[in-house]
């Protein structure tokens, strides 16, 4: 029960700690990938498994997630 | 070199007789094999003694990438990230299916039509890559006649498959 609390506390703390300069990078990559307007992934936070929501700064906002092997991202 | 003819006019003669065959080998030449590295500078000299249209010796500028070499070079190279790489790949892909239904005769995509995504696709590859692994898009760049030419013959498609 104490592991289980403790992993739900781990994954809460990554959903709004996450700054990984390179998972920025590879954000932006997508995001530009897909032909949407972002230029620059100032934050994001990890909401599961290759499951992200990118903040641009420009303002826009995406969720990229895989889903069925194949990388999607939705203005969110 | 025919002989040496006791030219009587010292301007040139002989308009085109010898220097073509060795310069053009046919720029094109569409993914050799995929053997790894022959002596690009000694071609048997048998071939090059009756240069056959067809064949083509493997004497292109930069030693072409085939499409399986690029695959695990891509997936190895650390300048992108694993989602993009998941990205590229669902793209290359989707060009790949449209590459199929062009062979298997439909026609709305036309070679005309697919060189455009082709060409925007190899764009966002090396833009991805050229600061952060040169070489590697200099190659991929180098290789881009190659590519097309494996995407636009069934055959050579179907065995990368």
């Amino acid at each position: 029960m104490r592991r289980l609390a403790l992993a739900a506390c781990l994954a809460a703390t990554a959903a709004l700690a996450a700054d990984d300069p390179k998972q920025k990078d590879d954000l932006a990559a997508v995001i530009a990938l897909q032909g949407k307007p972002c230029g620059e992934v100032v934050s994001y936070t990890v909401q599961g498994a290759n499951d992200f929501v990118a903040t641009c700064k420009d303002g826009n906002k995406y969720r990229v997630h895989v889903k069925d092997g194949r990388v999607v991202v939705e203005k969110q | 070199m025919p002989a040496p003819p006791p030219a009587p006019e010292k301007v040139v003669t002989a308009p085109a007789t010898a220097p073509v065959p060795k310069a053009a080998p046919e720029p094109k030449a569409t993914l050799p094999q995929p053997a790894p590295s022959r002596e690009p500078s000694k071609p048997a000299p048998a071939k090059e003694a009756a240069p056959a249209p067809a064949p083509a010796p493997a004497k292109a500028t930069a030693p072409p990438l085939d499409l399986r070499t690029l695959e695990e070079r891509l997936k190895g190279t650390s300048a992108i990230g694993v989602l993009t790489k998941l990205s590229l790949k669902n793209q290359v892909d989707d060009l790949i299916a449209k590459f199929r239904t062009y062979h298997a005769g439909a026609r709305p995509p036309t070679l005309t039509d697919l060189k455009p995504s082709f060409d925007l696709l190899l764009m966002k590859v090396l833009s991805l890559l050229q600061d952060k692994d040169a070489a590697l898009a200099r190659d991929i760049n180098a290789s881009r006649d190659a590519i097309w030419g494996v995407l636009t013959d069934k055959q050579k498609l179907a065995e990368f498959s």
